[in-house]
């Protein structure tokens, strides 16, 4: 069973090894306190709604947020 | 069956812990291996974590699975995002962990290894790990309101304000004593200054990558940032190395001072993705890296202790490093890592707004701590390797050393010039003398052990202690630094919010006018402290580590105040032991030490006395020194009264809500039912 995604075919591994690496780096990107636009789109198709924001949005207004927050001694 | 064998595992747990908490106490006279050290702490935070946490999560707290979270209900994919409890246990760490943990042991190992050992795991058992969980809970019934806001809502306006203030002043202390520090480790330093000034540009690339031409892409800038970060730490050794572009990066601690405030106000007033956030990110990986590697080299080689369990200076109170006796100072010399005031503004700030379910509090703010905890048992371990007399000769000035020279010598805590001079060139330096501050010793504690390991795994030589070394600096230096820039912005923004009642354009946080003179009002605040650090004859950290000290722990009062307060309202008053026997204790350690720094007879303690000391002399610097110690006095003096004020308030409003004087009214977000519980 191979299935396809795009046209492409794409083995069941290949596809679950990418999303474990795309999990590695989400979780990643939460323990640093990055910016996670995924994050995002499951909040606007979990309260359905339309995104109102694109990548480079959301990652400016991330910034901004976090730039009020502190590290410790 | 079951309770059976969890009655034998805890029994054994207990038992294992108070066989290695024997042996560290019996042992005298003789070297203790690091492992009765680790067992010691592993096996109390169990105990505490099993038992004492869960204890404050059902009884007293009564966290409920079933009540919706900020995380949940005001969910917004940014800030308020519900997250893994792992995830944000890895998340909530980064953020308390910084140079405190680290660099407090290593200065209370003047006093021996053993008191400030008991105090990192029995204080945060009982008193750190507590006040990290209550805040954590109070903000998270709030929306993720800060200590600040709870102070003003739960206790009266007056305390908020107060405590709003008593913040201000703390971080003023806190980034002064942090940049000493730094300054300290980079002084005539070609190889550490080159790597750390290596790290501005590598953020400022990162922060292009990530915002400009590849928005979100941190993995990437992050990879390319570290890789980048490894090399300009193997440059510098060839840096230091030339005779032409070695003095470029060799300065005295004065010209570090100034570079220091400069990169401090620019790393305020520049948008954030620019610097603070890529530098920040660099810096989380690196440190969680560092101490995961730390664990594991410690574990594989366990080095034993040569400094001994008690010092003469425990009882004399005359150490080179700082002065005053183990009560009240170890307490106050070992804030995080025990307990920080400082870890009640994270509690507050970013955790509550993505904790996923109410009981996942419990493992981010008690055992989140509780690993901030075996990081300073870590870094005592790192000190305490170190033989006696290098640790002594690397944390005090001539000065102070010479003053304490006798007792050194009876001590046996000696060590010879040429040794110290073979140690300086096998960490690529030229000297390690009076390098106070904590970070170089530590870093030499952290090379030897790295170095060990490598040794002991065959797969390296002690030719790489000075690249193990320049790495520790940079490791430290470089979350440091992180917190210069976040601890000034948001000075800056408090300044900009109080300035505002007065003006309020002022507290337009993106008007720039307001920004570059609040921005240079903060920096000038920790500016003066740190350059009187510098010039201080007796090394800064003597006066200003006990006033940063004294400082965090009277936030940390201010924050079992609070908590304190609202468990009163929440009806649970007979618990409210939890946070009150801890206040007490933080208030007897801090007034006592405060009392001492400014009223003592002994000119090395007392600010008075030494400004008394000074009075007619010829000193072309004495006035200056004079005027230090008053401005000191005041300091201590302010804080004091600021958080007696605070706890008074606090108290009265114990007292009316328990004799029914008040309505105890909770200023608590609506309830409302998780969504996993109704179904949805």
């Amino acid at each position: 069973m191979r299935p396809e995604t795009d046209g492409v075919p794409r083995s069941a591994r290949t596809t679950w090894r990418r999303s474990v690496v795309q999990r590695f780096f989400r979780i990643v990107r939460r323990v640093i306190g990055a910016p996670d636009y995924e994050a995002y789109l499951e909040h606007c198709r979990a309260a359905g709604h339309a995104p109102a924001l694109d990548e480079r949005e959301y990652v400016a207004q991330f910034f901004e947020s976090q730039g009020k927050g502190i590290r410790c001694c | 069956m079951k309770r059976f064998g969890a009655v034998l595992v805890w029994g054994g747990i207990s038992a294992l812990g108070a066989a290695a908490f024997g042996v560290l106490a019996l042992s005298r006279g003789e070297t203790v291996n690091a492992a009765w050290l680790l067992t010691a702490a592993v096996c109390t935070y169990a105990i505490g974590y099993r038992f004492y946490s869960k204890f404050l999560a059902t009884r007293v707290f009564g966290l409920d699975d079933r009540r919706a979270t900020p995380a949940e209900r005001c969910n917004n994919g940014r800030d308020y995002v519900p997250t893994n409890r792992w995830v944000l246990y890895g998340h909530h760490f980064a953020a308390i962990a910084g140079a405190g943990p680290l660099v407090g042991p290593v200065l209370a190992a003047q006093f021996g290894f053993l008191p400030g050992t008991l105090w990192l795991v029995i204080g945060v058992v009982l008193g750190g790990a507590v006040q990290d969980f209550v805040i954590l809970f109070c903000s998270l019934r709030r929306d993720g309101k800060s200590l600040g806001q709870m102070a003003k809502e739960e206790v009266n306006p007056g305390a908020g304000a107060t405590a709003m203030l008593a913040v201000l002043f703390i971080m003023i202390i806190l980034l002064a004593v942090l940049a000493l520090i730094v300054v300290n480790a980079l002084k005539a330093s070609p190889w550490g200054l080159f790597t750390i000034a290596c790290t501005i540009p590598i953020a400022l690339l990162m922060g292009w990558w990530m915002k400009r031409w590849r928005p979100g892409r941190v993995g990437e800038a992050s990879a390319v940032g570290a890789a980048l970060l490894l090399g300009a730490l193997v440059a510098g050794g060839w840096v230091a190395g030339q005779p032409h572009l070695a003095p470029l990066f060799t300065h005295s601690a004065t010209a570090l001072t100034w570079m220091m405030m400069g990169y401090g106000f620019f790393a305020s007033v520049l948008p954030v993705w620019m610097l603070l956030c890529p530098r920040d990110y660099l810096s989380t990986f690196l440190k969680i890296t560092t101490i995961l590697v730390l664990a594991v080299a410690i574990l594989v080689i366990l080095p034993p202790l040569r400094m001994p369990a008690l010092t003469p200076f425990a009882s004399l109170g005359e150490g080179p490093v700082f002065a005053g006796k183990l009560f009240p100072f170890a307490f106050i010399t070992i804030a995080c890592g025990a307990i920080s005031g400082f870890h009640s503004l994270v509690a507050s700030g970013t955790t509550p707004k993505m904790i996923a379910r109410e009981s996942d509090a419990r493992l981010i703010g008690y055992g989140g701590m509780l690993m901030e905890s075996f990081v300073g048992v870590m870094a005592m371990i790192a000190a305490c390797t170190l033989d006696p007399g290098v640790y002594f000769a690397m944390n005090t000035t001539p000065a102070a050393l010479a003053q304490a020279s006798q007792v050194l010598g009876q001590a046996g805590f000696v060590v010879t010039p040429d040794a110290m001079r073979e140690l300086a060139a096998r960490m690529g330096e030229t000297t390690l003398l009076a390098r106070s501050g904590g970070a170089p010793s530590l870093a030499v504690g952290i090379a030897q052990i790295f170095a060990g390991a490598t040794s002991s795994l065959g797969g390296g030589s002690r030719t790489l202690d000075a690249l193990w070394y320049h790495f520790a600096i940079m490791f430290e230096a470089l979350f440091i630094l992180t917190t210069i820039d976040t601890g000034t912005r948001v000075g800056r923004f408090m300044l900009q919010e109080i300035a505002g009642h007065v003006w309020p354009r002022f507290a337009e946080t993106s008007w720039y006018p307001s920004v570059i003179v609040s921005s240079a009002a903060v920096v000038a605040g920790w500016g003066y402290f740190l350059y009187q650090g510098v010039v201080d004859p007796l090394g800064g950290i003597n006066s200003l580590w006990p006033l940063f000290g004294i400082s965090n722990q009277l936030l940390a009062a201010v924050a079992l105040s609070v908590g304190t307060t609202i468990l009163i309202k929440m009806g649970r008053a007979r618990f409210a032991w939890v946070t009150a026997v801890p206040l007490a204790w933080l208030v007897t350690i801090t007034m006592t030490a405060g009392w001492q720094k400014v009223f003592s007879g002994d000119p090395r303690l007392g600010f008075l006395a030494h400004a008394a000391s000074l009075a007619g002399s010829t000193d072309s610097n004495a006035t200056r020194l004079i005027f230090n110690d008053r401005l000191n006095t005041f300091v201590a003096l302010l804080f004091m009264t600021v958080v007696t004020i605070l706890i008074v308030t606090s108290v009265r409003e114990w007292w009316l809500v328990l004799s029914r004087r008040k309505a105890a009214v909770l200023h608590e977000a609506p309830y409302v039912e998780a969504g996993y519980a109704t179904g949805d």
